[in-house]
């Protein structure tokens, strides 16, 4: 018994850990995304409060925490109060299946919070669940424009969730297992995955972006159309669980994306030629693989204008699913057939095929740009007109 | 691991009876999301840890996401207080119910398993994606087929649903509606016929400078 209360002390310690870090994260993080587009932009960005601006996000929590806590009269209280809370429960929860080192680095414990068989599977259901609190923190609100932003982000979360399953089906039909520890165990073995699923991972990255709602698929909350969607009826701190929400599941997303396509927490192996077991350092390497990919969240952000919601559809229904189906239906069919043969010919042919893409895009753009019109003759004419 | 069954098991059947009592038909399907939760639990407690995950995406994060959509995009979230169109509804749900129950309660007690429990815990292996996905693709493979044709007609289905009808004629001639058209047609093409050659000039003048 004892044993089993250490156990869940240690847990439950681990656990306060990871939330203190995501939170620490996403504080710094909001100040580095206004520094950097303010970079991006040619404007210095906020570098008022303590030194090169340090202290904003104190400033920042300071202010939403103590502003006004409005709820709006047709509010739906007790979902309108339940919505930031499940939101930001499930991103916190989803970050603590993705180990960290291997087991028994972190003082002998292991640097995971929790570690399961289904790993991947269980992160998608988390994630998945995360959509409920944009839909009904939306429609709790009682008003036109959250509605409108709920509505918008429900279509976009499942379109893009299909699209992101189906685009990991090929990785782990090569690796044979769900559990992140697996995964990170074969890249150790064969090189990371990005080489064998160059098209899998574009695709799950564009996935992702749709998923967190960041530019360029940030419609829940366009702020030229909709004021800003589920968002405009929050204020004070319920707003801000909504915000920290937002950046954790980026964080996530990150962490998914580095286990999965980059080896994970292991370093590149050829680091142990200059000082030994470098790459088996716990942390250091997900940490900065993580903050590589927020960097790449925030550039997209300064780069890309956003999509219009019929481009966004279109978007994800017409290229990113069928590409991810075939992609599967390839990874499969190498796999059946390959005999003996090594693996680099399915990265070759993934690349190619990536690059072949890139290479068409101007062709492929009509998929998602140009309306299709399937109606009788007459109907197009009058419809030629807007 | 038993405590954890029976607190969710309860918990499925609070969320249960939400989604029948609620009047708000939102708050109905939140404790619907509930109950599909506790189901994924009580898999997870059962060692089904592929099923419970399964459970989870596909129904708490599919299914019923379609199900707020389309409540929240009708607005169809107030009960319906016109009286009931279907006669002596209430006594027919009533019978219905205990018919059911009744069903229930015989299963439960005519109940054989058709291979020794110990032994098919033995051939779950803890319920990993592998172990379901040999099962399900060579034991059961008809039956899995068979669920595929159906979702596939399911899906051919209401892609026919929510296909317009094509026009029908509306008894005027011909004849009549012609010039409209043509002025339209007219008035449509030229700018569209006009757009590549402004184009085209426009490429030019480029390269030229």
């Amino acid at each position: 018994m004892p044993d089993l209360i250490a156990t869940l002390l240690i847990s439950l310690l681990k656990a306060v850990l990871v939330v203190l870090g995501l939170l620490t994260t996403f504080a710094y993080m909001t100040l580095i995304e206004r520094r950097l587009l303010g970079r991006m932009q040619l404007r210095p960005g906020p570098n008022r409060v303590g030194p090169m601006g340090l202290l904003q996000p104190a400033a920042d929590a300071i202010k939403s925490i103590f502003k006004e806590d409005l709820t709006v009269t047709l509010a739906d209280k007790l979902v309108y109060t339940l919505a930031p809370i499940l939101a930001i429960g499930m991103a916190l929860t989803a970050f603590g299946g993705i180990p960290a080192g291997p087991a028994g680095s972190l003082f002998g414990e292991n640097p995971w919070v929790y570690n399961l068989d289904a790993g991947i599977l269980a992160l998608l259901a988390l994630t998945s669940m995360g959509v409920y609190g944009i839909f009904l923190g939306g429609w709790a609100s009682g008003s036109k424009y959250p509605m409108l932003g709920a509505l918008r982000s429900s279509a976009q979360m499942i379109s893009y969730e299909l699209g992101m399953g189906l685009s990991i089906l090929g990785l782990l039909m090569i690796v044979g297992t769900t559990s992140f520890q697996g995964i990170v165990g074969w890249q150790a073995q064969n090189g990371v995955l990005l080489l064998f699923q160059a098209l899998g991972f574009a695709l799950f990255l564009i996935s992702s972006f749709a998923e967190v709602n960041r530019t360029p698929f940030d419609l829940p909350e366009a702020e030229q159309e909709i004021v800003a969607g589920y968002l405009t009826e929050y204020s004070a701190i319920k707003w801000a669980l909504f915000q920290m929400a937002e950046y954790v599941n980026m964080i996530t997303a990150s962490a998914v994306m580095a286990t999965l396509f980059f080896g994970g927490w292991k370093g590149p192996q050829v680091l142990n030629a200059v000082i030994p077991g470098i790459s088996d350092w716990p942390i250091v390497w997900l940490v900065a693989k993580i903050a590589f990919f927020l960097f790449l969240f925030i550039w997209v952000r300064g780069t890309l204008p956003r999509l219009r919601y019929d481009q966004l559809m279109r978007f994800g229904w017409k290229l990113i699913l069928p590409l991810a189906l075939a992609n599967t239906v390839m990874t499969a069919a190498f796999l059946a057939f390959r005999g003996t043969g090594g693996l680099w010919f399915l990265g070759v042919l993934s690349l190619a095929g990536l690059l072949a893409l890139l290479v068409m895009s101007d062709r492929v753009r009509v998929l998602w740009n140009q309306p299709t019109v399937r109606r009788s003759e007459g109907e197009a004419v009058r419809a030629g007109g807007d | 691991m038993m405590l954890a069954f029976i607190l969710l098991g309860a918990l499925a059947i609070v969320g249960g009876v939400i989604t029948i009592a609620a009047r708000n038909a939102v708050h109905a399907s939140l404790g619907l999301v509930g109950t599909l939760l506790c189901v994924a639990g009580l898999f997870a407690t059962l060692n089904a840890s592929f099923l419970a995950a399964t459970q989870v995406i596909v129904y708490a994060g599919a299914v019923m996401v379609l199900f707020l959509f389309v409540i929240m995009l009708l607005n169809a979230n107030q009960p319906v207080t016109s009286p009931d169109p279907v006669p002596y509804v209430r006594e027919l749900a009533g019978i219905g119910g205990t018919l059911l129950a009744g069903a229930f309660v015989v299963l439960a007690f005519t109940y054989r398993d058709p291979r020794p429990l110990a032994e098919s815990a033995e051939a779950l292996r803890g319920g990993t994606a592998m172990v379901m996905g040999e099962t399900l693709l060579t034991r059961f493979l008809l039956p899995f087929e068979a669920v595929s044709v159906l979702l596939l007609v399911a899906i051919v289905g209401s892609v026919a649903l929510v296909q317009r009808p094509a026009a029908q004629p509306d008894g005027v001639p011909d004849e009549l509606e012609e010039p409209l058209v043509t002025a339209r047609e007219e008035r449509v093409a030229a700018p569209r016929g006009a757009a590549p050659a402004l184009m085209q000039a426009a490429q030019d003048g480029e390269v030229r400078a």
